[in-house]
């Protein structure tokens, strides 16, 4: 039997370099970041809708200048290890930046909010979406990511909390202190309540961090009852630290500048979350990442690549517990008030259908499932309020709770059933669909 | 010693404790056989276990308060039904699923929770209802202390279905055929068993005895409402103490915890009924996760 070492035809055709100056690769972004300001400095309004106008080419040409920024060389394997090196991951990611930054300006200042809710709550529901995806996030690296099924992820919501309440509330401290805090101290007990990881795995894991969840909300009861009483604990508006009143739209009252609306909890949430997330991105990509790949596909075939299984388990644990711990915090400053029973088990299944449905591996699976599990409901009552066909039936305005329930629960199983890879795996084959069918487009018209 | 109330050492405050226990206990090792018999011969984490029981007592509560059925013609029709549900949800959703990962599958499990939670709220209002009256109310005197009859007929009834269970498993050709598929299904299926037909039969009966449990669970509480689901939980210390892979052993091990919790509840305040179970489940699954029947898994890398 003879083999033959097939080899590649020789490309014909020189591979097509293109370097571009860091400069240009970041104007893109720079451009998106400072849009609100100008945005929000121009009066000329020739007509209505002018804004959402420019918005639309602006976020075109954004996307545009980014894509042709793009470097390109098949021959530096740096490149690959870039994060969002290829033209349409830069356009995207520019393109997402500039309309998370400019488009709440150009909504909210002229334009009636779409479905008759007010833009109060569609802040909220942004605000939940954010927060929740950091959340879904930090738990996909643990869950997801390291493959280690922790169920204590409301223990860490709690211990965020804690840290809130005692340092913020208790001791006076501010907001902002209280954020560090809380992700040391969660680092800290995810450490410890990661323990269980190094002795067992899948289900027995899942059910030992069960324990764990009650046992830490027997402290978080005692905890609350002890220094706060029934009522719960309800926590003071943050401030703006007064070395960060440069902002542009920054203009505080009596020196000191209250988070206390809903769209400057959303700036606030906004940075906090995209820091988190890059980071735990940028984890992902780093040797420490790839570790946590291995022991996700197979531990014991891990220690022979020369992981050190137990302390790349213990790492996932603190990472993941920390970012949870800083949104446990971030959400009660947010909730603003935090009882007895705030936190149930329930809340940790919520975090597991985002992960699910949202695409159980990576950040990204996490950002699409807290948009569907928030979304979702406001169309239901949207539909259940203007459709005529529904709202005129009684049954769904009766049973609106239960209804959303319903349909909620089904969903997660049709997706589960019929995409596994979750939404976001929806969305990459369609881009990559996309992309496929412009690419032979250049290229049909190049020939 | 505080925490300790002067009842501690009261035997008759302990014997009435035990046998509220065993009870619940029961109730427990249902809820647990159901699990375990899913989990070992089908591999998916049931986690909606707690809401199929919530709906067995719903069933109740059409049945027997509703519409008056006599209580064995109406167990046995609740039984049907929740095994006919048993047989949609293999053929429906888990079997579509077979080859996904595990947390999948389990978000699966809480889907279909979900969807119940939600019809048996609609259906039948979000007020709790009071508890089911088929069974013989009142109370025995044993040893100085009064026994709810409740308890001691929930107990044989769940003795005597969990045997006829046993026997069935252990002794019939079905049976075999089940335990076969559990323990290797390639070579089930290479002697000719179908453990597609088995997986379906497994669900069937777990989601049957879940039900049943449910009857009885509905007689046992002080009020039907939807957060009976939380029940459920309890099914994992109880499997844990069994070891998993057990299915007699799940049954003692609900005795254990349910035993356990009462005296817990009694002594402590019922503030700690839910950690000390569940840190029976942390100890047993760190110092000896194969529990007290498990057996020992042998893996190949």
């Amino acid at each position: 039997m003879t083999y033959t070492i097939a080899t590649e035809a020789p490309n014909p055709q020189k591979p097509s370099v293109k370097r571009t100056t860091p400069a240009r690769r970041a104007l893109p972004f720079l451009a998106a970041l400072a849009s609100p300001v100008i945005l929000d400095n121009i009066s000329w309004n020739p007509f209505s809708g002018w804004k959402i106008l420019v918005g639309l080419i602006l976020l075109i040409a954004v996307g545009k200048f980014a894509w042709s920024s793009a470097e390109r060389d098949p021959d530096d394997p740096r490149l690959a290890l870039k994060l969002w090196h290829r033209p349409d991951q830069r356009a995207l990611s520019a393109m997402t930046c500039f309309a998370l930054v400019a488009l709440p300006f150009i909504l909210a200042t002229d334009f009636d909010p779409p479905m008759d809710f007010p833009w109060n709550t569609w802040f909220r529901i942004i605000n939940y979406i954010i927060l929740f995806a950091l959340g879904a996030g930090a738990f996909n690296l643990l869950a997801g990511y390291t493959g280690q099924l922790s169920m204590a992820h409301a223990a860490f919501l709690m211990i965020g909390t804690i840290v809130g309440a005692h340092i913020g509330v208790i001791w006076g401290q501010s907001f902002w202190l209280t954020l560090p805090i809380a992700a040391v101290a969660g680092a800290a007990l995810g450490v410890v309540f990661g323990m269980p990881a190094l002795r067992l795995r899948g289900l027995y894991l899942m059910l030992a961090t069960i324990g764990v969840h009650f046992i830490v909300l027997l402290a978080w009861r005692e905890y609350i009852v002890h220094w706060f009483g029934f009522g719960g604990v309800r926590f003071v508006t943050p401030t703006l630290p007064s070395w960060l009143h440069w902002i542009p739209g920054i203009n505080p009252e009596d020196g000191e500048f209250l988070i206390n609306t809903q769209f400057r909890w959303f700036w606030v949430n906004l940075v906090i979350t995209t820091l988190c997330l890059l980071f735990l991105v940028n984890v992902i990509r780093s040797r420490e990442g790839r570790a946590f790949a291995a022991v996700r596909d197979r531990d014991i075939s891990a220690t022979l690549l020369g992981i050190n299984v137990p302390r790349t388990k213990l790492v996932a644990f603190a990472l993941s517990s920390a970012m949870v711990s800083v949104s446990g915090c971030l959400l009660s400053f947010y909730n603003r008030a935090r009882s007895e029973d705030s936190f149930s088990l329930e809340q940790v299944l919520d975090y597991g259908i985002i992960i699910v449905v949202g695409g159980f591996m990576g950040i990204q699976g996490a950002i699409f499932g807290s948009v569907f599990f928030f979304a979702l409901p406001m169309y239901f009552e949207w539909m259940r309020e203007e459709l005529p066909f529904i709202s005129d039936i009684d049954f769904f305005s009766r049973y609106a709770g239960e209804v959303d329930l319903a349909i909620r629960g089904i969903l997660v199983v049709v997706v589960l059933v019929w995409r596994p890879d979750g939404l976001a795996g929806l969305w990459q084959s369609a881009k990559s669909r996309a992309l496929r069918k412009f690419q032979n487009s250049q290229a049909g018209a190049a020939r | 010693m505080t925490i300790f109330a002067s009842t501690f050492f009261d035997l008759s405050v302990n014997f009435q404790l035990v046998v509220s226990g065993l009870a619940l206990g029961a109730i427990y090792s249902v809820v647990a056989l159901g699990f375990v018999l899913v989990e070992k011969s089908t591999a998916v984490l049931n986690l909606a276990v707690g809401e199929f029981l919530m709906l067995g007592s719903y069933f109740g509560v059409a049945f027997f308060m509703e519409r008056q059925t006599n209580f064995f013609i109406g167990t046995f029709v609740i039984t049907m039904i929740m095994a006919l549900f048993g047989l949609v949800i293999h053929y429906g959703i888990m079997r579509p699923m077979v080859g996904q990962g595990f947390f999948a599958i389990v978000l699966a499990t809480i889907g279909i929770a979900t969807v119940i939670r939600a019809v048996v709220q609609i259906r039948f209002g979000p007020l709790e209802k009071g508890n089911l009256t088929a069974l013989p109310t009142g109370t025995m005197e044993v040893a100085g202390t009064n026994i709810r009859w409740v308890d001691i007929i929930v107990m044989l009834v769940v003795a005597a279905s969990v045997g006829a269970f046993l026997a069935f498993y252990s002794l019939t050709r079905t049976g075999l055929h089940m335990r076969a598929v559990a323990s290797n299904i390639e070579a089930a299926a290479g002697v000719g068993i179908d453990p597609d037909r088995m997986y379906a039969v497994t669900w069937a009966m777990a989601i049957g005895i879940a039900g049943l449990g449910g009857v009885m669970l509905g007689h046992f509480t002080p009020s039907i409402n939807p957060a009976l689901a939380a029940i459920g939980l309890r099914a994992f210390p109880a499997a844990a103490i069994g070891g998993f892979t057990s299915v007699g052993g799940s049954i003692i091990g609900g005795l254990i915890v349910g035993v356990i919790e009462m005296l817990a509840g009694g002594h402590l305040g019922t503030k700690w009924r839910e950690p000390v179970a569940f840190g029976i489940l942390f100890a047993v699954l760190i110092f000896k996760p194969t529990g007290l029947f498990g057996q020992k898994d042998i893996e190949r890398i």
